[in-house]
């Protein structure tokens, strides 16, 4: 429930804020938030599965972060970064359906 | 991925959640982590068939399963409600209130009206700069084309307006020569009454004659204009002009020099007393103003062509 909570608050502090993304950050971080949604549901499947733990979520999470930020960093520097971002979303977006996919599952038996 | 899942196998795979509680209390409990993961994973592996490894991050490691074995539904349920202050509850808010914070200000950034290309990378901004910076140089190009062609134009047109000047003075002047054209201009009326019939058309061609002789431009006689390929004849009662008859008195208008066609058609033994021998009156008036404005239509020769090219 705090957890579900602290999503609601992020949200609506992002859109109150509208803080100015620093020019550094500003092209990790539409793949950084597609990875942590990754992560996310990732979690939810682990909770409905009962094998959820949090370090496990947490470990998950950050270095999902980390690592679709590093392989957006990468492709910039080796000059394929729209390609490899694109592939990137790709691959998460395949598990994010699958994940999702599990989770129907379990809620709606079917 | 749901077309799948219609398939009769997948129904009945769908129903193992309602059948793992049964088969849990058979499981020994006190198993080694190992086996009772073989023997766990495959079922949660057929559960999201199409992900084996989805959930591997989460999955990995877990290792107790607490209690009587509970469905997904009923997981969800505990873990919303009643709300649960711990440790591992808050760090997870944490987490997901830095998601949440990212994607709204990813998706306010994205909407910026004026954001079009800020969101762009490095490399798609030189690419559009260059695409433009290609644009302009076209379009320049073009632009000097299309005023080479109208400084071009202007000048050709300058030129064919005094062409079409030109033209047109010519078509006036010959169009006055082939009485296409009304002219007007000094001049004299000669007039022949003819009322005891004896005037004919030799007669009236001399006058034509010796007014040509005499300089005149452009000559009517009563309606019909006279050019070069008119001819007379003589008719029943009075004389066929082109075919067009006409009778007297004959009424010859014409333009030219008034000091010259006057005696020139009063001179001694010319028309004026060759017609008046034939008791015909003839009388000759100057005008300063005379119009001819007998026509006659435009006619293409069948065979004359000109020869010079």
């Amino acid at each position: 429930m705090i957890a579900v909570l602290g999503l609601v608050v992020g949200v609506v502090a992002g859109l109150l804020v509208r803080p100015e993304v620093p020019a550094v950050v500003e092209p990790y971080l539409p793949i950084a938030v597609v990875a942590a949604l990754d992560a996310v549901f990732g979690g939810l499947r682990a909770m409905l599965d009962g094998i959820f733990d949090d370090k496990v979520f947490v470990v998950s999470f950050l270095s999902n972060v980390v690592v679709a930020a590093l392989i957006v960093f990468l492709g910039d520097k080796l000059g394929v970064g729209a390609q490899l971002s694109t592939g990137v979303v790709v691959v998460l977006g395949i598990r994010i359906f699958s994940n999702a996919a599990a989770i129907r599952r379990h809620v709606f038996r079917a | 991925m749901s077309s799948q899942d219609e398939t009769p196998e997948n129904k009945l795979r769908a129903k193992l959640p309602e059948e793992v509680p049964a088969e849990a209390p058979e499981r020994p409990s006190p198993e080694v982590p190992e086996a009772r993961e073989a023997s766990d994973a495959p079922e949660a592996s057929r559960e999201a068939e199409a992900s084996k490894e989805a959930s591997e991050d989460a999955s990995g490691d877990e290792p107790e399963q607490v209690g009587p074995t509970l469905s997904g539904r009923q997981r969800l349920v505990q873990g919303l409600w009643p709300p649960r202050l711990s440790r591992a509850q808050l760090i997870v808010a944490l987490l997901l209130f830095g998601l949440g914070f990212g994607l709204a200000v990813q998706v306010a950034s994205n909407s910026d009206s004026d954001g079009a290309l800020r969101g762009a990378r490095q490399a798609d901004l030189v690419r559009i700069l260059d695409e433009l910076d290609d644009r302009t140089q076209r379009l320049e190009e073009e632009k000097q084309g299309l005023e080479d062609q109208r400084t071009e134009l202007e000048n050709s047109s300058d030129q064919a307006e005094e062409a079409r000047k030109q033209t047109v003075e010519k078509e006036r002047q010959l169009g006055i020569l082939a009485g296409t054209v009304a002219a007007e201009g000094p001049g004299i009326t000669l007039t022949i009454d003819d009322t005891k019939g004896t005037v004919e058309a030799d007669m009236l061609l001399d006058a034509i004659q010796e007014l040509r002789a005499a300089g005149a431009e452009a000559i009517q006689v009563n309606d019909v204009r006279v050019v070069a390929s008119t001819y007379l004849t003589d008719a029943s009662s009075g004389v066929s002009v082109d075919g067009n008859k006409i009778s007297a008195p004959y009424r010859f208008k014409v333009i030219g020099k008034p000091q010259d066609l006057e005696p020139a058609l009063n001179i001694p033994g010319g028309v004026v007393q060759t017609l008046e021998k034939e008791r015909a009156t003839v009388t000759v008036e100057r005008s300063s103003k005379i119009v001819v404005d007998a026509l006659r239509a435009v006619k293409r020769p069948d065979y004359a062509r000109s020869s010079s090219q």
